[in-house]
């Protein structure tokens, strides 16, 4: 892929999707878990966060334990985004 | 005592009580593959039980329409008058109507048979059928009603389908409750229709068995606004509370919401293994009929109770092998049983589960009184008012709490915990999480946030439906927060109201209840983000 995406734009789409009122890309660690700890996000965040992945880079998923660890942190999204993307 | 005196549903599969219990003997289904609902296209095919043709009566919406259709066989069966001033209308549906206030349907509705009382709409998500028995108990056991014509309704929209698809929630093939190879529930709708009637005697109710609504409560699970409990919290809370009201030995059978997704089946499971039911029959309908929302806790009592004055325990249809941690009593065939008695249970969005016992005692100690509180007296406690003049953000910030969930609400769940935060910024100690119950109401529901999810799905060509904005399009999901955030066990109710003051006879009646001892009530409205207003009360019941 000849453009490798932009961490910082991906941290704001989350931001912006999940409403994290206050929050700023550097507040996000780009190899914490997002979920549990971390950010503490639930299970919602993370059906919105599907749909960021659909919306933005035309990223589907089949099955529930695939999107599981793609979601585990900004690295892993960044990675599958980067092979994955469809626009 | 109060009793059904008269039923009548309306399904894909066909008019009337009998037929319809007739064509799930005979294991017939109509769940199929769609791509359109009522003519809108989905985009992503989905398998539902849907009307052919939704009724439409001038004047009226489709839902109006069969609200009015279920009605009219169940009312005639009756012979009842039921434009009598002592007769309410109670009307449980989710999102029967989206743009026009249930209220305002529930209206029109009574008019339409000469009622001039001021209907009920119970609006507790998925529990909405249950709840609206549980309602209607209360109001014929402790108000001036006698008579209350119960409707559950709802129709699909590609606004409904969406927001399940959203949350990846229906499954591609007919749903499998309770099976090991379960992936989801499938979409319904459908209509039903009870005529219940305080009696002072057993034998005076017309129907040749008549079965006496004992009873029921409400809990929430004060988890998550859209996750069933990992532990069950509620659900074996409102078994327990069912189990008091029977003799255990009438027990037939619990007809269970078995919507067949992975984790409701699993909590009910597990709240039956909890509340030690597990050798009692299971059964479940969502197999055959989808899950037809407010219809839903309606039309499956009304069935329970057909088939069990056949002698019959209904089949459980998709069930194949046991799927759950804790194994229950579950067959796909139809059992017989001498049996009758049986507990209906839901639960659903918001945190809220809910169950009413029924039984066909001609005489029993259990079914010749209620078991509500004979006499009781609300003192207020403390009370707040916001109106729009006050910036909610503003009022949020300035109470130096720290929950970030806050954010993530609508509009109408950030007024409600504001207006909490301040009504019981004085009275924090004196919650008891187990006995406190939240009644809420408004006239527009979740008006708001309905126009914000509708925006993510309008355009065919940016069609993204936003799973965060879909659960919050049920007003009662701002109780299920306030139940989170205050760690509240006891029940959380939401009712849809022409205005404020109609709220007074359910608090009223609610309040008898003996499992609640104080109450957040009131009223929340929310139109727009700048249109707003709470008026809520802390009370307690003191018992004459």
């Amino acid at each position: 892929m000849n453009h490798m995406i932009n961490k910082e734009e991906l941290k704001n789409q989350i931001i912006l999707a999940l409403n994290l009122e206050g929050m700023q890309p550097a507040d996000i660690d780009d190899a914490a878990p997002l979920f549990g700890e971390g950010l503490g996000l639930d299970s919602i965040d993370a059906l919105e966060l599907l749909m960021v992945m659909d919306k933005n880079y035309g990223i589907k998923f089949a099955n529930k334990e695939e999107s599981k660890a793609v979601l585990a942190s900004i690295d892993t999204m960044a990675e599958y985004i980067d092979n994955h993307r469809t626009k | 005592m109060i009793q059904l005196i008269a039923d009548h549903i309306i399904t894909p599969l066909g008019e009337g009580t009998e037929n319809n219990l007739n064509a799930v003997l005979r294991g017939e289904s109509c769940l199929r593959l769609h791509n359109e609902v009522h003519g809108e296209p989905v985009p992503e095919p989905f398998v539902g039980s849907l009307f052919e043709h939704l009724p439409q009566r001038q004047g009226f919406t489709p839902f109006e329409s069969l609200c009015i259709a279920v009605a009219e066989p169940a009312i005639k069966q009756a012979g009842v008058d039921v434009s009598a001033a002592d007769c309410i209308f109670i009307i449980s549906t989710t999102k029967g109507n989206i743009w026009t206030s249930p209220a305002d349907s529930a209206r029109k509705i009574a008019t339409f048979f000469g009622n001039n009382s001021t209907p009920v709409v119970v609006s507790t998500a998925c529990t909405s059928g249950v709840t609206a028995q549980l309602t209607a108990y209360r109001l014929l056991s402790r108000s001036k009603y006698k008579t209350a014509v119960i409707i559950g309704c709802d129709v699909q929209t590609l606004f409904v389908v969406s927001g399940f698809q959203s949350f990846k929630a229906l499954s591609p093939n007919p749903c499998k409750p309770f099976d090991a190879e379960r992936d989801g529930l499938n979409a319904g709708e459908a209509a039903a229709a009870m005529i219940l009637q305080q009696t002072d005697s057993p034998f005076s109710a017309s129907a040749e068995h008549p079965w006496t609504l004992l009873g029921g409560s409400v809990h929430n699970d004060a988890n998550h606004i859209s996750g069933p409990s990992r532990t069950a919290e509620g659900s074996m809370r409102c078994l327990n509370d069912a189990c008091e009201l029977l003799l255990p030995d009438n027990l037939a059978c619990i007809s269970v919401h078995g919507t067949g997704t992975m984790y409701n089946d699993e909590m009910e499971a597990l709240a039956i293994h909890r509340a030690g039911l597990e050798d009692v029959p299971v059964s479940g309908l969502k197999g055959i009929y989808g899950h037809a929302m407010g219809a839903a806790g309606l039309m499956e009592t009304i069935l329970t109770i057909h088939a069990l004055n056949r002698g019959i325990i209904l089949p459980t249809i998709g069930f194949s092998k046991q799927g759950t941690t804790y194994a229950v009593n579950l067959s796909a065939k139809p059992r017989t049983t001498e049996k009758h008695a049986f507990i209906k249970l839901l639960s659903g969005f918001g945190g809220v589960n809910a169950a009413v016992a029924w039984s066909r005692e001609t005489v029993s100690e259990q079914s010749a009184t209620t078991t509500l509180d004979n006499s009781c007296s609300i003192r207020i406690v403390n009370e707040i008012h916001i109106s729009q003049q006050n910036d909610i953000n503003n009022l949020y910030r300035s109470l130096g709490v720290n929950y970030p969930k806050f954010f993530k609400m609508d509009s109408l769940c950030r007024l409600g915990f504001v207006a909490t935060e301040l009504l019981l910024k004085e009275c924090g100690d004196e919650i008891d999480v187990e006995n406190t119950a939240l009644i809420l109401a408004n006239h527009s529901a979740s008006i708001q946030n309905d126009t914000a999810y509708q925006a993510t799905i309008a355009d065919p060509h940016s069609f993204f439906p936003s799973p965060a904005l879909f659960v919050y399009t049920l007003p009662n999901i701002v109780a299920g927060e306030l139940a989170i955030r205050h760690h509240l066990f006891g029940e959380t109710s939401f009712y849809i109201l022409e205005k404020e003051t109609d709220l007074q006879p359910i608090i009223d009646a609610t309040i008898c209840s003996p499992d609640i001892n104080s109450a957040i009530v009131g009223w929340l409205e929310c139109t727009d983000k700048t249109h707003y207003e709470a008026h809520l009360k802390f009370v307690s019941k003191t018992n004459d």
